[in-house]
């Protein structure tokens, strides 16, 4: 356990701890461009060059070992002056592509300028021409001129991903990076060479040219394309409504948690935001024509009401989502389950085929499906297949069967699409054998055509809330901003719907029904918002074995 | 009695449009004379069949403007009285017209028309009773807009016209006791003589402390620059604020009509009125000696000619002082009329009838 | 600080103040009218009766340095020079500038502006466009400064208007070959690159987005 000084402060690291990650403790920032602490170190920047005592020359934090007693200084006129020299080289073959790249604004090359910048450039000879623009993959533009040779791709790729696309080709000042020949960048994790280059080399061709950097605003959120729930930062743009055909959400970035994604994540989940802007509902629709949410309350809550009289309530059934957040799904048990005494409300769809890769892509696309399964709106483990005839096991028929053969006089289903499920056919003949059919999701889809009910729900990123997932670690999505005009949070609207129906319920935000469920739910007993943080946190493990087994295991699966 | 009636609508008739011309080719003359004076050249873009003619059609578009705007009352506004300032204004100013004499005897058939509308006795006193009347076409026009602004505009323009109306009667009264009548026409002819043979004997020359008093109080009157504290274009809301279309053109026009009537009385009381120097019934009598016979229709056409002329210069003059000079503040405003002119137009009075009572009528 | 200057007795009785300030602008009056009538009796036509300019027939000219409507400078083969950094639109002030960036086919030029718009109604001519522009693309000499329109929509300036100064509403025609969104037909994307550059050209150096 080495103890040394870095600008002053005193820090003691373990052993093999470089100065660059001893500086980082003490919270001393050190310019780099190659290293990344996620990948191996390579000290070919020659950026991070900091001052060692007794050491003749400058030396790169990066790879220089703690030692005992060492004394560091990662500033002053010699630090700054290495790495003016050091910036020049880097600079003598890098266009002045600024104003179409799009890394400006959040370019390391820019930013270390402004500091350490040789303002009074001396370079006058001709600058290297390589190739630009060009597609290495689905998700990745190179240019090659604007690389200064870190590497970080290549060792991405070697250790991250393990498929080896890239490499540095060519010497001294053709060097270039490259894929080998007959290579494609398509990994599933392509994306994140983008967000470690730290020059303008590889862009993101989703993003390209969509907007500058400095127009994005930002919000901390979770991943809703698969149970990973990889921890991301949301970008989006609310002011400029010109860019990207009126998109608000421009891309998502991972955002670093040791216990989850790390620095990265999968370009499926990096991809997958445009259902927050595409194909939305936003108009309450009454078998087509266009309705209220005060007529839709009074219709629902009537129809409810008049069932309860009647006690016909096990004629109702309800399929929640597990792309709903936990307060969500806590309030359609407490609402559904616990005070109307819905037999019929549960999770019992097949789950969406996907694969999992071992590393961050899981199989299972829903972010909350174990949210639903603690909270008990999970049916048994073996799901019955619905396009079979006569199937059904566990607790009996599942809803949609009980539905169709007419048992339920009323369903209303979360954002599921019964058409993939069932068929156009079906499911219009459903649609004609329910009094009522309720749709609630964010996005159009064919069921919502069929639907007697149509109300317009918010994506995640539109309402605060909670994803469990598959290791059982409640993570907050965050509310980035408000939902589309029309469009109205679940919980709003159910909290609404069980005021009419003289309902108890214990809170209305999201946080208060938060507060609520981790006072009902042994498994989240004693998690607040505050506690969670912007980092998560496992669930209470021991106490969520129930009565079907432990939905834990079967979700995780290490990295 | 047909023939003299016919007379009189004939006399009234040149009066009223004479007045009225003269006072919409005011606000012409306003703005080519404020623009010369100002190295401009003004306005002149207002054309008929692409003839300018220096902009002389500006009054013109500026009625079909007027007459063709939104005649605007304001919610509360009393309507009848609202309508009804603007026409008392208007109409008691060109009433006043009546009493000023513009010519002398004229001999038609063997009549002799006096030229001037209503052969008044004291058509002085008739003239400013005119005059003060306007007074309520002011007053209604603050109080009928119930607007707050409306009704401080028009009591200071009701305190600035009061106070400058006795300055504007006791500096008159000077002339009144030097010529012993209050009838103009009689006024006129008294100034006739000369002195030494050769000044005309003009009430300026008898009355000068009198006439620039009067000048001072009689632009107050009209409330222009530098006394438009009333309401100021663009810097002073006025008591017309509420006024649009024609009826706000009528209050404009009233300050026209009284500038015109201000020129009038100036030239009939100090200027001789219709008189041209050394011109008598018979013809012209030089002081060297020299005779001119001249007809009796040119003698009186004459007559008319230079109490036109003499209207005109005054209109300049008034022109030339309300583009030259800044606008007073209300306090030196009111110490000008009480504490200036006032005392020094009573003194005038004094030494006036002092003269009078130690030399007699010595002409 | 200046101080208030004792009035002497003539300056006080103000009288003669009033003949002084009369005379001076009486002798403007009567010089200009003067020269107003010797002008039209063609005399003295050298000596100006007024310092004022008759604005439609007479323009006033221009400082070099005055701000006026903006222009878009243009390249050689007829596309704009602009490269859709946006740095203009992120320094207005009013934010009257809307910029959509697309693919440019020379990958030495990768980016243009398939959407420039300016709404004049909107600016205030601060010039900081101009100043901020990296790539000198858009310039406010334009020497046009008379703006005005019916209506709001009409102030709006866009691709046609801005690289051809010339252009005046309603501009009727199209002339633009590159690919943009064109306002004259409905916000449609008019235009290709082939009619810029040639087939030939265009095929060989071609990167068009291949979604």
């Amino acid at each position: 356990m080495p103890t040394l000084t870095i600008d002053g402060k005193p820090v003691t690291v373990p052993e093999g701890t470089t100065v660059i990650q001893a500086a980082e403790k003490l919270g001393i920032f050190v310019p780099r461009y190659c290293y990344h602490p996620g990948l191996s170190v390579a000290g070919n920047c020659r950026i991070c060059l900091v001052e060692v005592a007794k050491s003749p020359k400058l030396q790169i934090a990066c790879n220089t070992p703690a030692a005992e007693g060492m004394v560091v200084l990662t500033r002053g006129a010699k630090v700054e002056e290495g790495r003016q020299a050091v910036l020049e080289f880097l600079l003598i073959n890098h266009p002045l592509d600024c104003p179409v790249c799009d890394q400006s604004g959040e370019c390391d090359l820019q930013n270390f300028y402004m500091t350490y910048g040789l303002y009074d450039p001396r370079f006058k000879e001709q600058k290297v021409k390589k190739a630009k623009a060009v597609a290495i993959g689905p998700k990745v533009m190179l240019d090659a001129e604007r690389c200064i040779l870190c590497s970080r791709c290549v060792r991405f790729t070697d250790e991250v991903t393990k498929t080896g696309e890239f490499g540095i080709f060519n010497r001294g000042d053709r060097s270039q990076i490259g894929l080998y020949p007959g290579k494609t960048l398509d990994n599933p994790y392509s994306g994140n060479v983008v967000d470690i280059c730290p020059v303008g080399a590889l862009t993101d061709r989703d993003f390209r040219f969509k907007a500058r950097v400095w127009y994005l605003s930002t919000a901390p959120s979770v991943c809703g394309g698969c149970s990973r729930g990889c921890n991301v930062d949301l970008h989006y743009v609310l002011d400029r409504p010109h860019l990207a055909q009126g998109a608000r959400v421009m891309r998502l970035k991972p955002r670093f948690n040791p216990d989850v994604n790390r620095w990265w994540m999968c370009d499926e989940g990096r991809y997958g935001y445009k259902f927050m802007d595409q194909k939305r509902l936003t108009r309450v629709t009454h078998r087509g024509s266009e309705s209220t949410w005060e007529e839709a309350l009074t219709a629902l809550a009537g129809w409810l009401a008049r069932a309860r009289e009647e006690g016909r309530l096990d004629q109702v059934g309800v399929i929640p989502s597990a792309r709903l957040t936990t307060e969500e799904l806590f309030l359609i048990r407490k609402l559904f389950q616990e005070a109307l005494g819905l037999k019929n409300c549960l999770l019992d769809l097949p789950p969406k085929d996907g694969t999992s890769d071992g590393f961050l892509i899981q199989a299972d696309k829903n972010p909350n499906t174990m949210g639903a399964a603690l909270l008990d709106l999970s049916p048994s483990p073996q799901p019955s297949p619905i396009k079979g005839e006569g199937g059904g096991a566990g607790d009996g028929l599942s809803i949609l069967q009980k539905a169709l053969d007419g048992q339920l006089k009323a369903l209303w289903i979360f954002g599921h699409d019964l058409v993939g499920l069932l068929g156009e056919e079906k499911t219009a003949q459903l649609a004609k054998q329910l009094e009522l059919l309720v749709y609630q999701g964010s996005n159009e889809n064919p069921t919502a055509r069929h639907a007697h009910w149509v109300l317009p729900g918010a994506v995640y990123v539109e309402k605060d809330g909670t994803f469990v997932n598959c290791q059982g670690r409640v993570q907050r999505v965050g509310k980035a901003f408000k939902p589309l005009p029309g469009a109205r949070p679940e919980a709003e609207f159910l909290v609404e719907l069980a005021k009419r129906l003289e309902i108890q319920v214990q809170g209305r935000t999201p946080e208060e029904l938060f507060a609520w469920l981790a006072r009902e739910v042994p498994a989240f007993a004693g998690l607040t918002y505050e506690k969670l943080g912007w980092q998560g946190m496992a669930v209470n493990l021991s106490s969520s074995s129930r009565k079907r087994g432990s939905p834990i295991e079967s979700g995780m699966t290490n990295p | 009695m047909t023939g003299y009636f016919l007379i009189k609508l004939a006399l009234a008739s040149v009066v009223f449009f004479g007045v009225l011309n003269l006072a919409g080719l005011h606000t012409w003359v306003e703005r080519k004379q404020s623009a010369l004076m100002q190295d401009r050249i003004g306005a002149n873009r207002a054309s008929i069949l692409g003839l300018r003619l220096f902009g002389i059609f500006h009054p013109l578009a500026d009625a079909v403007k007027m007459f063709t705007k939104e005649d605007f009352i304001p919610a509360g506004a009393d309507r009848f009285l609202h309508t009804l300032a603007p026409f008392v204004s208007i109409f008691f100013a060109l009433a006043a017209f009546a009493g000023i004499p513009f010519g002398d005897r004229l001999a038609v058939g063997g009549q002799m028309i006096e030229l001037q509308v209503a052969k008044i006795d004291v058509a002085l006193l008739y003239i400013f009773a005119m005059l003060s009347l306007g007074i309520y076409g002011v007053i209604l026009a603050g109080f009928a807009s119930r607007s707050n602004y409306a009704m401080l505009g028009s009591l200071r323009a009701c305190a600035q016209m009061l106070s400058y109306e006795i300055v504007l009667g006791v500096s008159i009264i000077g002339v009144v006791m030097v010529f012993g009548t209050l009838d103009l026409q009689e006024m006129v002819r008294a100034q006739g003589k000369y002195f030494l043979g050769v000044v005309p004997l003009w009430g300026v020359v008898l009355q000068p402390a009198a006439f620039f008093i009067f000048l001072t109080a009689a632009l107050a009157e009209t409330k222009r620059v530098p006394f438009d504290l009333p309401e100021g274009e663009s810097e002073i809301v006025g008591y017309f604020v509420e006024y649009s279309g024609m009826k706000f053109g009528m209050f404009f026009m009233t300050d026209f009509i009284e500038t015109v009537m201000v020129a009038c009385l100036a030239t009939t009381l100090f200027f001789g009125g219709w008189q041209v120097p050394y011109l008598r019934p018979e013809g012209f009598f030089f002081p060297w000696g020299a005779h001119l016979a001249v007809s009796q229709l040119t003698y009186v056409l004459l007559g008319v000619g230079a109490f036109m002329l003499k209207v005109i210069v005054f209109c300049w003059l008034f022109m030339t002082i309300r583009w030259t000079l800044p606008r007073f503040r209300y306090d030196q405003l009111m110490h000008l009329g009480w504490g200036i002119l006032f005392p020094i137009s009573l003194a005038n009075v004094l030494v006036t009838g002092l003269v009078l009572a130690c030399f007699g009528n010595a002409n | 600080m200046l101080r208030k200057r004792e009035l002497n007795f003539w300056e006080r009785i103000y009288l003669p103040e009033i003949i002084r300030g009369v005379a001076i602008t009486s002798r403007h009056f009567f010089v200009n009218l003067f020269f107003h009538s010797a002008h039209r009796l063609g005399l003295f036509k050298g000596k100006l009766a007024a310092v004022t300019f008759q604005y439609p027939e007479q323009t006033r000219p221009l400082a070099s340095r005055s701000r006026t409507r903006h222009r878009l400078t243009v390249r050689e083969e007829g596309t704009p020079r602009c490269v859709g950094c946006m740095l203009c639109e992120t320094v207005c002030p009013a934010k009257c500038i809307t910029i959509v960036a697309g693919e440019h086919p020379d990958p030495n030029v990768e980016k243009y502006p398939v959407r420039f718009d300016i709404d004049l109604g909107v600016c205030v001519y601060c010039g900081y466009c101009v100043e901020v522009c990296p790539e000198d693309a858009i310039r406010m000499d334009t020497e046009i400064l008379d703006i005005a329109a019916y209506s709001r929509d009409a102030m709006k300036l866009d691709l046609h208007e801005l690289m051809d100064p010339k252009l005046r509403k309603p501009v009727a025609e199209c002339k633009l070959k590159f690919p943009h969104q064109c306002k004259i037909h409905g916000n449609q994307t008019r235009g290709s690159w082939k009619a810029v550059y040639g087939e030939q050209t265009c095929a060989a150096g071609s990167l068009e987005p291949q979604d």
